[in-house]
């Protein structure tokens, strides 16, 4: 049976009215301040789906850990094959012994960069689980399952037991929406150390392993393994300081100095597993004061 | 398929399942370095089912959910999902969709199409950094995955929406009117007709 121009018609005029709308939303959402309508019905399914997101969260863990510890059995398929018939007895066990170890790597690594001499001091770190992750290639974003209720807000810097993850851009009662370093909307200014270089951190998109350290003055003398962190302020548009000064953000490994070039590039290693994190905490206290901030550096 | 109320219940429900499910635990387990994605999957499912139209209702609605859920920009997925499910639903009437393995080259199709037009979305709207060929593997790596899980979740959706769909939808249809079969019961012999 073949469909009458009616019947096609109407096909396509849903198909349109589908596609106008998601352009019409799309439209308006970029046009609107954080606080218009679609921001706000969007916290609002936000504050909806977080119970839903954290029970099946929750509940499917199990399945979840599984899957986990299957992949990375497979991928070590050629070192594990000697000790298959050992492993098949211990699968649980280990799977659960393993996810316990990872958390606790993690968690340890809370206690441990808070104990570093540069660490933002007077900061009160609030220690949140993922609980969702955008699906996209481009690692755009997480969700914790800590919000407003636990004292967090816009604005507040992320961090993993390694070092800078990003910040939170979206808050509900009981959850919080975080946008990694490596989003393409990221710009982090940073400081090598000891030179004490200035420059903006941009994610190299799609490679959460390798960022760029940008705007770095030729003159400054920048090595390999050298430590980046956070200088102080954050340079979004190069309007905002949003991050306190001293947070570890990566290790330099490699310097573009084009002869052409005002500035050089700096290529570093984030010290956060933008990948792999199952724990952020979330630095929910003031921000230091103005002698604790370098300045912008004019680009 | 029309959708009616109880076929859009159940293709809603089948939408947010996979939304949660995909947001909540597929993308926090990577496999080989990357993520399969059930939200193109149940879509592509739905379309390859349902036609364009019902492809085209699931895609926006997982869009939008995917993006309210995960406060990503309100409108980028359900852009994107509606042209996926549009897309194999035109495919799915205008040709023989009987083969027992096309939902594997379906999903792995609706997949690359997806990650490839939401990149394109979101360096259209607002990029400023350099692409890492990451991004390439892990595309490529996601559609694999999809595609493995493709025979058992379109199965899932079939038997779930098939009391919806009309009887013998997969069983044989091809582009064009079958020709009659002449009158000895041979096709091309009939006289003055075909």
């Amino acid at each position: 049976m073949y469909p009458d121009r009616k019947t096609i018609r109407r096909r396509r005029a849903i198909f349109g009215a589908l596609v106008l709308t998601s352009l019409a939303l799309l439209t308006v959402w970029f046009g609107e301040p954080a606080g218009g309508a679609l921001h706000t019905l969007q916290r609002g399914a936000q504050e909806v789906f977080s119970p839903i997101q954290t029970g099946a969260s929750r509940a499917l863990k199990p399945f979840r850990d599984t899957i986990a510890w299957t992949g990375a059995t497979l991928s070590a398929k050629g070192e594990n094959d000697r000790l298959r018939d050992e492993l098949g007895q211990l699968r649980q066990e280990l799977a659960a012994t393993q996810t316990a170890r990872r958390d606790v790597e993690q968690l340890q690594g809370f206690v441990d960069i808070a104990r570093e001499d540069r660490f933002p001091q007077g900061t009160a770190p609030v220690t949140a689980r993922v609980i969702a992750r955008s699906p996209t290639v481009w690692w755009s974003s997480v969700q914790i399952n800590k919000g407003s209720g636990d004292g967090i807000a816009v604005d507040q810097p992320v961090i993993t037991g390694d070092g800078l993850a990003g910040k939170v851009t979206s808050v509900t009662g009981g959850t919080a929406t975080i946008t990694l370093i490596a989003d393409e909307r990221s710009s982090v200014s940073a400081q090598v150390m000891p030179a004490g270089a200035d420059g903006i951190v941009r994610p190299e998109v799609g490679n959460p392993n390798d960022m760029l350290l940008d705007f770095v003055e030729k003159g400054s003398r920048i090595k390999t393994g050298q430590t980046v962190v956070t200088s102080g302020f954050s340079s979004s548009r190069g309007l905002e300081s949003l991050f306190p000064r001293g947070v570890p953000v990566g290790r330099v490994k490699e310097i573009d100095r084009s002869e052409l070039d005002i500035y050089q590039t700096v290529h570093i290693e984030p010290f956060a597993e933008l990948k792999r994190m199952d724990f952020v905490q979330v630095l929910t206290a003031p921000r230091p004061g103005p002698g604790a901030r370098a300045e912008v550096p004019s680009q | 398929m029309t959708l009616s109320r109880s076929a859009a219940l159940r293709v809603g429900l089948i939408v947010l399942v996979a939304v949660l499910v995909q947001v909540s635990v597929v993308a926090q387990v990577p496999i080989f370095g990357g993520r399969a994605n059930l939200i193109p999957v149940a879509v592509a499912a739905l379309a390859l089912l349902g036609g364009s139209l019902t492809g085209a209702a699931a895609g926006f609605a997982a869009g939008l959910a995917l993006d309210l859920s995960m406060g990503m920009s309100l409108g980028g997925s359900s852009l994107v999902l509606t042209f996926v499910g549009y897309s194999i639903g035109r495919f799915a009437e205008l040709r023989d969709v009987s083969h027992g393995l096309l939902p594997i080259a379906v999903a792995a199709a609706g997949t690359l199409g997806y990650d490839m037009a939401y990149g394109a979305v979101t360096f259209m709207l607002d990029i400023e950094a350099t692409i890492s060929v990451l991004v390439l593997r892990d595309m490529l790596v996601g559609v694999l995955l999809n595609a493995l899980l493709a025979l058992p979740l379109f199965a899932l959706v079939r038997r779930i929406v098939r009391p919806l769909v009309p009887e013998g939808r997969f069983e044989g249809r091809r582009r064009g009117r079958p020709r009659e079969a002449g009158p000895i019961g041979l096709r091309g012999l009939g006289l003055g007709g075909g």
